[in-house]
């Protein structure tokens, strides 16, 4: 089997100027990712992730061992066409505007004029940039910065994201944003390497981590078998009365069973969010990035695997793009002809792997909750911070209207 | 060939934006302006002309190098120290694609600077003589003598090997070297004795005729132009008022030798006093010139003189004459700048690979200066090798050979006296300064540009 990612022994030892060996950064990794995985690599600070990532990529030369990307080295023009990255940080050219940033990562890519045009304004719309992007990304804060650098991975249309702590200095709304975006590309068959300390970002998203420690594995396995405690129960009720709950703990107590009832916490991403779309309901203009849960169309376009879920996607991409003002890239005439979405299948998928009812109430232009990463925060929120709920399925302006640059009425 | 026209566009607006360019700039842009309207020279029209394109050309030349150092090394380290360059070389981009990109942005750069600022120090000197006062004398010299380009005829020097191998047999014999030049090895007693014995031959004493013989001289229109024979005096005792006079004839002299009657008129030049150790021209008409392209220059020293009159063996005498416009000969000028710039580009990139920006910066600079005063260095190293020994022959003689000769193939030498710069310098100077040395400089900063840890941390 041909993995997307692999390595063999891959060690680096940073030696000193005499040539001696002075730190083990990457010792002896085997590492194997699988096409379409979205793979989680954790570790604490100085544990040899964005070693590992800087050999990947060819930045780095390894002292032992190597790494194959899809299948080949990643310098090969062939193969990092297919690559996108953000690095540690967003290491962008200050004086160029954040359109000119991706028009020239765009041209490294030797993409055509209009195909530029088309995604950087998608991305710009996507990262909530669209508004400040004649500024100079010098000028910009960390989190914009942060969009940029995302846009600018993203702006071949990958299909081997790498991401190394993308969620730095990104607000929460911006955190859920490239959590739902990793699920999305992992929908339509593309292979997200992330890299990261920030625990939950990694929980949410992977199908599998790996530990490192000292530049080794400690370590690896999927989320849910390493983290599920098989001999715990949890059940989460509406509020109920008293009498009920003593009635509970006679019941459990029948089966020897030690329980601990209390009113369950709002996670702090849900409070956060609810508080934005309350601010953002009452127009308060701001100078930031604006706040968008749009994914860029041609990110969501056809892909080489068409799934039922590519189906439902890109039927609503074809009424975007009609609607809009900017062609996306042409779906292909067979997927046009199916536009409605078939939701008996979608149910069919998405009960199997979640027990979440929204899915079955959404309308398909949002992220499609498949798995149980999307229960967490309700999808009406995102909804509402990205303004009214459209119909049709046109996509969701930004509040701040006075903002915007004029282009795209 | 787009992904290096990408990086080219980039470094193109790095170096305008980042205001390193627009200093430059905004300096050359007031400079060149001022000095047009306050440059006096020696008190001429044709001295002011030649101030303005001394200055004008030197400025222009030098504040461009400088900004081609600093922008060839910068764009590189500046990508490698605030590592944009983890997202660039990690694109469908080789690293060879990346330093060509670097490169063409600032020769790109480098040309439309150098054609604007050239433009404007050519704008200022056609249009000074309008707006200048002048006699119809001066009006009429700088057009033969600046808005030309003439091309030079040195006599050749003669073989006299022969005398000299006998001259020094002969103080070998006698025992005599010893005394006269204590502490020297034979080649460079050789070497003197080449040297006086041909100042000996251009040397005229009082009554005596000197002629040097020319061949194949082309102008361009024979009819209507001159020709400028270049001298300058040299005399064994100076005179008190610092003058001798000098009875000139020029034209086919070899009717005189054999007997014959020739086609071409001999110009017999009134006899003229003029000062010594100065370059003085005298004006004869193309027609001087036989058919064949033979021309002879004769000098003699009258009696009137109570001196040795002396011709210096490296500029004593030259015959100039026009070959071909100031126009094309000030466009190729601005091609000699041009490959200085671009060797400088391909060394400020060469440095870049594998240095940091201080280091690099300093270590261009060096060689730069050197470039600069090549002669001076080529020279010093050549008598310290003839007393040191074989070492610095095989070691830094050829290193300094690798070193760029701007000091040679400085234009502004040419344009000064209107000499013409043929195309066949322009030949030499692209295949040795760029074909052959700044290709090596970027073939070595490719190599080592692909081989290069790009995200090594080095403390």
């Amino acid at each position: 089997m041909d993995y997307a990612i692999e390595t063999v022994a891959l060690t680096k030892v940073f030696s000193d100027w005499w040539g001696r060996a002075k730190v083990y950064a990457v010792d002896d990794l085997n590492l194997q990712i699988r096409p379409n995985e979205v793979f989680g690599l954790l570790g604490p600070n100085g544990s040899g992730k964005t070693t590992t990532i800087k050999m990947l990529l060819g930045l780095l030369h390894p002292t032992k061992g190597h790494a194959l990307l899809l299948g080949g080295d990643a310098t090969d023009p062939k193969i990092s066409a297919r690559i996108g990255f953000l690095p540690e940080e967003s290491y962008l050219y200050r004086f160029l505007n954040a359109r000119e940033t991706l028009d020239f990562y765009g041209r490294l890519f030797g993409l055509d004029s209009a195909t530029r045009q088309m995604r950087i304004e998608a991305l710009l719309e996507m990262v909530g940039l669209k508004a400040v992007a004649s500024r100079a990304v010098g000028t910009y804060s960390k989190g914009m910065a942060r969009r940029i650098g995302l846009a600018q991975a993203l702006i071949n249309d990958p299909d081997l994201l790498i991401l190394d702590e993308p969620t730095t200095g990104l607000d929460p709304i911006g955190t859920r944003q490239i959590k739902d975006l990793i699920t999305k590309l992992a929908e339509r068959g593309k292979t997200v390497l992330l890299c990261s300390h920030l625990l939950a970002d990694v929980e949410d998203v992977c199908d599998r981590i790996a530990i490192l420690y000292g530049g080794k594995i400690q370590a690896l396995g999927r989320v849910k078998d390493l983290l599920q405690k098989t001999n715990k129960r949890q059940i989460v009720t509406d509020a109920i009365s008293d009498a009920t709950i003593e009635r509970i703990r006679e019941l459990l107590q029948k089966e020897n069973a030690a329980c601990e009832i209390s009113s369950p916490m709002e996670r702090l991403e849900t409070f956060f969010l609810n508080t934005v779309v309350q601010a953002q309901r009452q127009a308060t203009p701001t100078s930031g990035a604006v706040s968008t849960t749009q994914i860029g169309d041609f990110l969501t376009a056809k892909s080489g695997k068409e799934t039922v879920l590519d189906k439902l996607v890109t039927a609503t991409v074809s009424e975007k793009a009609e609607a809009g003002p900017i062609r996306t890239e042409k779906p292909s005439p067979r997927e046009t002809v199916v536009p409605q979405p078939n939701r008996d299948l979608l149910t069919k998928l998405t009960q199997s792997t979640t027990s979440s009812p929204v899915a079955r109430t959404e309308p398909v232009e949002d992220v499609p909750p498949t798995t149980a990463r999307q229960e967490k925060t309700p999808k009406s929120i995102i909804d509402a911070l990205t303004g009214e709920k459209q119909p049709d399925g046109l996509t969701t302006r930004p509040t701040v209207a006075p903002k915007e640059d004029g282009g795209d009425a | 060939m787009h992904r290096v026209w990408a990086v080219a566009t980039n470094t193109i607006r790095q170096a305008l934006r980042m205001k390193v360019a627009a200093v430059f700039i905004v300096l050359l842009l007031v400079l060149l302006p001022v000095m047009g309207a306050t440059a006096t020279g020696d008190g001429t029209l044709k001295g002011r002309l030649q101030t303005v394109v001394a200055y004008g050309m030197s400025l222009t030349s030098l504040l461009l190098s400088l900004l081609t150092i600093i922008v060839a090394t910068y764009s590189i380290t500046s990508d490698i120290e605030q590592r944009q360059i983890y997202t660039v070389v990690t694109k469908p981009i080789r690293r060879y694609q990346l330093i060509l990109g670097k490169f063409l942005g600032v020769v790109v750069l480098d040309v439309a600077l150098l054609t604007l600022f050239l433009g404007i120090v050519y704008g200022v000197v056609v249009l000074m003589p309008r707006f200048v006062t002048a006699s119809e004398e001066e009006q009429a010299q700088i057009h033969s003598e600046f808005f030309t380009a003439r091309a030079s005829l040195i006599p050749p020097l003669v073989d006299v090997s022969k005398e000299v191998d006998a001259m020094y047999r002969w103080l070998e014999k006698e025992d005599k070297l010893g005394v006269l030049y204590p502490n020297y090895a034979p080649e460079e007693i050789k070497k003197l004795l080449t040297k006086r014995v041909q100042l000996e031959r251009r040397a005229s004493t009082i009554g005596q005729m000197l002629i040097w013989e020319f061949q194949n001289v082309r102008p361009t229109d024979p009819n209507t132009q001159s020709l400028f024979i270049r001298f300058k005096y040299d005399v064994s005792v100076t005179p008190p008022d610092e003058h001798v006079y000098g009875d000139w004839r020029i034209g086919d002299l070899r009717g005189l030798k054999t007997g014959t009657p020739v086609d071409t008129p001999v110009y017999r030049v009134a006899p003229r006093r003029d000062p010594v150790r100065k370059f003085r021209e005298i004006e004869v008409p193309t027609r001087a010139v036989a058919k064949d392209g033979y021309l002879a220059v004769a000098f003699v020293n009258p009696p009137l003189n109570d001196t040795t009159v002396l011709f210096p063996i490296e500029d004593g005498l030259e015959v100039l004459y026009k070959a071909d416009s100031f126009a094309a000969n000030y466009v190729r000028a601005g091609l000699l700048i041009l490959f200085r710039l671009v060797f400088l580009a391909c060394l400020g990139v060469m440095a870049a690979s594998f240095l940091s920006f201080p280091v690099a910066i300093l270590f261009c600079l060096v060689i730069f200066v050197m470039g600069a005063a090549s002669g001076f260095f080529v020279e010093s190293f050549g008598y310290m090798n003839e007393n040191v020994g074989r070492i610095y022959t095989y070691t830094i003689q050829n290193l300094i050979r690798l070193l760029p000769r701007f000091d040679s193939y400085n234009p502004t030498q040419y344009l000064i006296p209107a000499r013409l710069i043929s195309w066949r310098l322009i030949g030499e100077v692209l295949l040795i300064m760029v074909c052959l040395k700044a290709a090596l400089l970027l073939v070595l900063s490719l190599v080592i540009f692909r081989f290069r840890e790009l995200a090594k941390v080095v403390v």
